[in-house]
């Protein structure tokens, strides 16, 4: 019995050691190096000898494009040693989505800033009123910005993050089957029902729902409300945070939600973001409630894809019917970084006028700025003829903590456990909350 | 006559008894066995074989996916963090309950009794009260984000637990030995390292191994903790994986088993000291 | 005698006491008292700036928080189920293996490895079983009743959750009842097989007795352990869909790190877990005191 133990011990031991081996070339990769989290301050000095050690600490929730910018930071680093003598050693950190902001939130309040970090641009009034952000004026990155995107991110007349992923989105749809079954984007929901029914008549499920990370079922509110209010209550924020409105005043919202609920996909808690991609690149459903940012893992699946996307009508009138403009991950400078000069290097980096092309195609986000002259993607002119004609909006700016919840109330009011009267009176309330914790 | 009968009646009964005994262990054992088993199948298939048939024996076994495992969850670095921080760990804790939990116990009196319940009354204060003023307190000292900074963090945690069980045991060591020790000349630390600690052996051992499973399979603290994914454990890595490819299961499956594996062999080597340990470590409690 | 000689007992015992002392003042004692502070005050987590509310944060958690209430009463479910199906499975499985004659060690072995894993891994592997392997199983045999939303199904997420930690725990109680069954003599059961008890009766009147300390032990440490449960839910269902699982602690890590990040309020809730786990305790160890008096 020992003897076979300490054989099958063995055994297991040369595997290891053989797996191990045959893929060893990788746990140290050149940039990072082991640190205790302290960050050395040292101003970037003209000597021609030895070059000055910079540490930076950089935190992103892009753990699906860890490898792309790794390599971009690589750039970074070759061209800041070579024309301004700094040898800089970036140590990223590239957490799961669902948990970066605690993390994040852990270190901020520690007093433990990363040097440069992202945050998703709905929570900077939140950020800066704690005064984590700084002032990115005047930075080459911000000025080559387009306009509409630089306002995105002003705040309090600053403006205090750089924009990552920009996006003019609506919902996802699969072009070539419409084209094969005749359809044509719907401009309202009486449209829509009419392109749910041939759908259902040719057996294939219209919306693609893919509940399990709440993060997704809360688009549908980013559009729904986004739609409703931009349209037809404009002043609805407003009112809300001075507690003169109710969820109940755009109830409007739940008929679209009610009707991409009721003709989707089956088993949508079970369904990642990952999972939901792969089966919408498969054909199993014909439409998404989702942005371009998901391009990459759909395309992934099933390169031969013709993404497409549309506008989600919320009513019956054509001219509510949408495209969301909206920034949402942004890279944000700590206020309490001490290694300001080099940090912002790699901001302005990120927006370089010779290398961020090619980065922002590789990560198939949208232009932002004058020094990106890529090809868009089909997707994008698409979604971009909407804005020509004005029929977009910006993204609204909901109080912090009310995204969440919204998240979290959809996949309850999905599975039932949570009526539309229980939805707004709890929204109303999460609001209020929100409103009072940021009043400081 | 009957008297035969009703023993042989009884024997049938009980041999049926026993058989059926035994099918329904085995059927528990396959239960508890089932989610490895499965895991360990296809972990060894493509994701499109594993696609057709969950439950079928791969046609030709998938290794491919073990090597990229390996390197996605940085198998060796995450070990060699874990072990690291385990050790100090467990050291710590052994040497600090170890020397208070004896003279605690060897010790009457209000002070005495007073330090012991303060120690014990930490083991139902759950984790999450504790949680960011920790993390700001480590981040204060300056040892957030290093591992050993994250080892002294679990001497803290550990402690209590490890003294209410050398308290206990010191019990059964016989006062006369400490006395004998001294009217030889001892000091008092010397008498305990000398005397008392290899008598302490047993508990000791029991200590390290349910200390070590703990600090090995912990997730939250070293979350918030560590800030460089260079310095995550092997469960931290195996759970960033899931972040990237929440897709990929062929590929999760193979890290997933890579990451029990350090346990399983750990276990199946020790499960007689873990086994008896976790038995003596209740009952003494 | 001097005051030295009165003295040095205490210096020693505080020498002694000293390593421990001072790493668990750091590490558990001052993060407790801060966890105590913050749940008197609004704070966000984030702002250094903050409001001290005094008991608002426990007045509004414990009457207008619905959603805390109902992971109270999720929990409570689970704790229930869990305190009765895990230490009833617990003394079956060491009943049935302890009368076995040769296979006992591997079972034994077998039972309690998944206690051997975290919490974490386990989750995975049982969410893969649960939305790939047994809709895969159900299509193919005849147990259609297994392809169901498991993790989807708010009515059924409860039995996943509940299937997965007693999967993981029930080895751990097993372990323990095993040696208590060992400490009860042979001679007593043969006795009482003499004089015609058949096996039942054996065990009911004198195997039960024996173990009770045992099953102290068992109800303490699953009470205890079940109150606080977090990684299990964590991995499995992430408290959903929506709040359908939101076990107590999940409700404060989420009320802590994501929604408006009330941490001052998130701690309050803390303290509230604290005192719930306290109490039964308290109770539980007084219930022993008086049963160890009357044995």
């Amino acid at each position: 019995m020992r003897k076979k133990l300490e054989l099958s011990f063995i055994v297991v031991l040369m595997f290891l050691v053989v797996v191990g081996c045959s893929s060893n070339n990788n746990n140290v990769t050149p940039v990072q190096s082991d640190n205790a989290g302290t960050v050395a301050t040292s101003k970037p000095e003209e000597s021609p000898a030895e070059p000055v050690k910079v540490e930076l600490n950089v935190f992103m929730s892009y753990p699906q494009y860890k490898e792309q910018f790794e390599a971009y930071f690589d750039q970074f680093i070759a061209k800041e040693l070579a024309e301004k003598n700094i040898a800089v050693t970036i140590n990223t950190e590239m957490p799961n989505s669902d948990q970066a902001k605690q993390i994040l939130q852990t270190r901020l309040a520690s007093n433990d800033a990363p040097d440069l970090f992202t945050i998703h641009a709905n929570d900077i009034p939140t950020y800066y009123n704690a005064g984590y952000l700084s002032d990115l004026a005047d930075q080459p990155s911000i000025n080559s910005l387009y306009e509409p995107i630089k306002k995105t991110v002003t705040f309090d007349g600053k403006v205090v993050v750089l924009p990552l992923e920009s996006s003019t989105w609506g919902y996802l749809y699969n072009k070539k089957m419409f084209k094969e079954l005749g359809l044509t984007p719907p401009n309202t929901l009486d449209e829509m029902k009419v392109v749910i029914e041939k759908l259902n008549t040719a057996n294939i499920p219209p919306f693609q729902l893919a509940f399990q990370e709440s993060w997704v079922p809360q688009l549908m509110t980013a559009q729904s409300l986004g739609g409703v209010v931009s349209s037809k209550h404009p002043d609805w924020i407003t009112k809300m945070n001075a507690g003169e409105a109710s969820y109940k005043d755009v109830e409007a919202i739940f008929d679209i939600i009610d009707l991409i609920n009721a003709n989707g996909t089956s088993k949508p808690f079970e369904v990642g973001n990952e999972a939901g991609a792969a089966d919408f690149a498969n054909g199993k459903s014909a439409m998404w409630v989702q942005g371009p940012w998901n391009a990459d893992a759909i395309l992934k699946v099933n390169a031969d894809f013709e993404i497409g996307v549309a506008a989600l009508p919320v009513s019956n009138d054509p001219k509510d019917t949408m495209i969301n403009l909206s920034t949402s991950t942004s890279l944000a400078l700590s206020s309490a970084s001490k290694n300001k000069e080099v940090a912002l290097d790699l901001l302005n980096y990120i927006l370089d006028e010779k290398d961020s092309s090619v980065l922002f195609e590789q990560l198939k986000f949208n232009p932002i700025s004058t020094v990106h002259q890529f090809k868009v993607n089909p997707w994008v002119e698409e979604s971009s003829a909407y804005v020509a004609k004005g029929q977009a909006y910006q993204d609204l700016t909901l109080p912090n903590g009310v995204t969440d919840e919204q998240a979290k109330l959809l996949q309850s009011y999905y599975a039932k456990s949570v009526t539309k009267e229980e939805f707004i009176s709890t929204m109303d309330k999460t609001w209020a909350t929100a409103v009072k914790a940021a009043a400081k | 006559m009957n008297k035969l009968e009703n023993a042989s009646d009884i024997q049938l009964g009980r041999r049926v008894g026993s058989v059926l005994i035994f099918l329904f262990l085995l059927l528990g054992a396959v239960v508890m066995l089932f989610p490895i088993y499965m895991g360990l199948l296809n972990s060894v298939k493509t994701q499109s074989e594993m696609l057709t048939n969950i439950l079928s024996f791969p046609k030709e076994l998938q290794w491919g996916n073990y090597p990229s495992a390996f390197k996605k969850i940085h198998f060796f670095r995450s070990l060699g963090n874990t072990i690291q921080i385990a050790g100090v760990g467990l050291i710590g804790i052994i040497v600090c309950a170890s020397l208070a939990g004896y003279k605690l116990s060897r010790t009457k009196g209000k002070l005495s009794a007073s330090l012991f319940a303060l120690f014990i009354l930490s083991m139902l204060i759950p984790f999450h009260s504790i949680m960011i003023t920790l993390v700001k307190i480590t981040k204060q000292l300056s040892i957030q984000g290093s591992i050993y900074g994250l080892g002294m963090l679990y001497i803290g945690l550990g402690v209590s637990m490890a003294i209410f069980l050398y308290h206990g045991f010191v019990k059964s060591i016989p006062r006369d030995l400490d006395e004998a020790a001294i009217i030889d000349g001892c000091s008092e630390f010397k008498l305990f390292y000398a005397v008392i600690f290899p008598l302490l052996l047993p508990v000791t051992a029991t200590i390290a191994i349910l200390n070590l499973l703990w600090i090995w399979n912990d997730f939250l603290l070293p979350l918030l903790m560590l800030t460089n994914s260079d310095h995550y454990t092997l469960l931290l890595s195996t759970n960033m994986l899931f972040g990237e490819y929440s897709n990929d299961w062929s590929n999760i499956l193979a890290s997933l088993i890579l990451a029990m594996l350090p346990v399983v062999i750990f276990y199946l080597f020790l499960q007689k000291y873990i086994l008896n340990g976790i038995a003596e470590g209740a009952i003494k409690g | 005698m001097t005051s030295k000689t009165k003295w040095k007992p205490t210096l020693i015992l505080l020498a002694f006491v000293f390593p421990a002392l001072l790493f668990y003042s750091i590490f558990v004692l001052a993060p407790s008292f801060g966890g105590v502070w913050y749940s008197l005050t609004d704070w966000n987590g984030l702002n250094p700036d903050y409001d001290m509310v005094g008991l608002g944060n426990y007045v509004e958690a414990l009457t207008e928080d619905r959603f805390f209430l109902d992971s109270i009463w999720f929990t409570l479910k689970y704790v229930v189920f869990m305190v009765v199906l895990s230490n009833f499975f617990a003394i079956l499985l060491a009943v049935f293996i302890e009368s076995q004659k040769r296979s006992k060690v591997w079972f034994r072995t077998i039972f309690f490895m998944p206690n051997m894993l975290s919490l974490i891994i386990g989750g995975f592997m049982w969410m893969f079983i649960f939305t790939k392997v047994l809709p895969f199983i159900a299509e193919h045999t005849i147990f259609k009743f297994l392809d169901q939303s498991w993790i989807g199904d708010p009515k059924l997420s409860f039995y996943a959750l509940l299937i997965l930690s007693l999967w993981s725990g029930v080895g751990y109680l097993m372990v323990i009842y095993i040696a208590a069954l060992q400490g009860v003599p042979q001679q007593l059961k043969e006795a009482a097989a003499i004089d015609g008890a058949n096996s039942w009766q054996t065990f009911r009147n004198i195997t039960m007795p024996m173990i009770y300390p045992a099953l102290t032990i068992g109800l303490f440490v699953t009470l205890n352990s079940s109150f606080k449960v977090f990684e299990a839910v964590f991995a499995l269902t992430g408290g959903g869909p929506g709040r359908a699982t939101q076990v107590i602690a999940l409700n404060i890590y989420e009320e802590a790190f994501s929604q408006s990040s009330r941490y001052g309020y998130a701690s309050a809730k803390a303290m509230i877990l604290f005192l719930i786990v306290f109490m039964i305790t308290i109770v539980q160890l007084w219930i022993m005191k008086k049963r160890e008096v009357e044995a």
